[in-house]
């Protein structure tokens, strides 16, 4: 009588021990589509990171010229702002910096305010306050700074945060000067990058009348 | 010549039939007759056909996951409407919006609606989150219900989220700037998240229309195939009862 090898208990260990072939080609072609299927899928994720965007370029340049920010002249500190692109350029006893008006708290674009401390039981004699007010030489009386509208952070003129949820200072971009007496920003190159509690005052600074800058960058 | 009216009447017959291949059950007059009718109809197989009279107690569940159900309805209806005058481009969607309240009929009903509706399901479908967290409803053999329901929960606040930018205002804009860049304070995950949603480094076309995608067509269908599978759970794993 014809006995199947696998009824014996030495082939029904063997047929724990080893796969049918139809028991073997299955598990070849599942683990294979489920490989596929994940690296497959995993590649398709590449769809939704386009290479390049169409958003503005880091670099621009500025709708006011070099004049327009230095002509005035009664003023020591003067502050012309490009708030479609998020850069407010700074000219006070020293030179020219531009401050990159992206708060550090959750990206809002902070507010040019004339009067930042109101409000926020920050004295204007206090020592930290004059500290970044120096380079004003008492010209402007007001405490020019920027305040954020979506949860309220201060920054001075320097853009030094002293008050709210911001954690850092906002940064400084490479500013110089084109052929035609224009700004060229460019928001890719920091030029001062600030840790959390770090309450000095950048040196850096573009001179307006040779147009160059100091090198005096910080954190980069 | 007939006796009967209907007789040699062709259209009165047609029209009978037609009716009849519609209604096909007519009043239920007995028990048995009610069941048959919700098991072969597709809009009554929804109900069960029999619950415990302590179970259709209106405080035992507070109606909340069907309110939460009928808010979608109702969402789905309005924002339908709303599709035919909105343009997800950042030149026109903010016109697109101003269109929808002064030059469409109703237009501004149907948005409000829209608007009302989303922040009302939010809430229905966190009390409803509560009720079965608080009656432990949540317990075997409903634990797979519950692990969907949390997905579905999800699914509607990245809804509302979705939603929030379309408008393209200000507070638009800036809260889903806010948003973006909480995702990004996640560990490793969090800035190609951001440019995921995004499209972009910062809240712009490549955004809305992200945002727009994900709100009409891709959230909506998610929650709705998960819906299907909550429904058919909770019929599945019956009713205790009242507590």
């Amino acid at each position: 009588m014809a006995l199947n090898p696998y009824d014996t208990p030495r082939g029904k260990l063997r047929s724990r021990v080893e796969a049918t072939r139809r028991q073997f080609l299955l598990l070849v072609g599942a683990v294979g589509a489920l490989g596929a299927t994940l690296f497959g899928g995993l590649e398709l994720l590449k769809f939704m990171f386009p290479a390049a965007t169409l958003e503005a370029p880091p670099q621009f340049k500025t709708h006011f010229t070099v004049d327009d920010l230095t002509g005035s002249g009664t003023l020591k500190v003067n502050v012309l702002s490009d708030t479609a692109n998020r850069v407010t350029v700074v000219l006070d006893t020293i030179g020219i910096y531009a401050v990159y008006l992206v708060c550090t708290h959750l990206g809002c674009t902070p507010n040019y305010v004339s009067d930042v401390t109101s409000g926020t039981g920050v004295t204007d004699t206090a020592q930290t306050v004059a500290k970044h007010y120096n380079a004003e030489g008492g010209a402007i009386s007001t405490r020019n700074g920027w305040a954020c509208p979506c949860h309220g952070s201060r920054y001075f003129i320097d853009s030094t945060n002293f008050y709210g949820p911001a954690p850092r200072p906002m940064d400084w971009v490479d500013i110089s000067m084109s052929p035609d007496k224009f700004f060229v920003v460019n928001r890719a190159a920091i030029t001062v990058y600030r840790q959390a509690g770090d309450t000095s005052v950048p040196r850096w600074r573009l001179d307006p009348k040779t147009g160059k800058s100091n090198g005096a960058t910080i954190g980069v | 010549m007939s006796s009967k009216p209907t007789e040699g009447n062709p259209l009165r017959a047609f029209a009978s039939q037609i009716w009849g291949s519609i209604f096909r059950h007519g009043l239920p007059t007995t028990d048995k007759v009610a069941a048959r009718t919700a098991l072969t109809n597709f809009f009554l197989h929804v109900h069960p056909v029999r619950v415990k009279k302590s179970a259709i107690r209106v405080s035992y569940t507070l109606c909340l996951g069907g309110l939460s159900f009928f808010l979608f309805i109702l969402l789905t209806i309005s924002g339908l409407f709303l599709m035919f005058y909105y343009i997800p481009s950042v030149d026109q969607a903010y016109q697109n919006i101003k269109d929808l309240q002064f030059v469409a009929t109703f237009g501004l009903v149907i948005r409000n609606l829209h608007r009302w509706a989303a922040h009302g399901m939010v809430i229905t479908v966190w009390l409803h989150m509560a009720r079965v967290f608080y009656q432990g409803a949540y317990k075997p053999p409903r634990e797979f219900n519950w692990a969907i329901g949390t997905f579905l929960l999800l699914i509607t606040l990245l809804l509302s989220f979705s939603g929030y930018l379309l408008p393209w205002d200000q507070l638009a804009v800036w809260a889903i700037t806010v948003g973006t860049n909480m995702a990004k304070y996640a560990p490793i995950a969090g800035p190609y998240t951001r440019y995921l949603l995004l499209g972009g480094r910062n809240v712009g076309q490549g955004a809305l229309i992200r945002f727009y995608v994900l709100h009409v067509v891709a959230l909506p269908l998610i929650g709705f195939i998960l819906m299907v599978i909550h429904f058919w759970r909770v019929r599945k794993d019956g009713f205790t009862g009242g507590l």
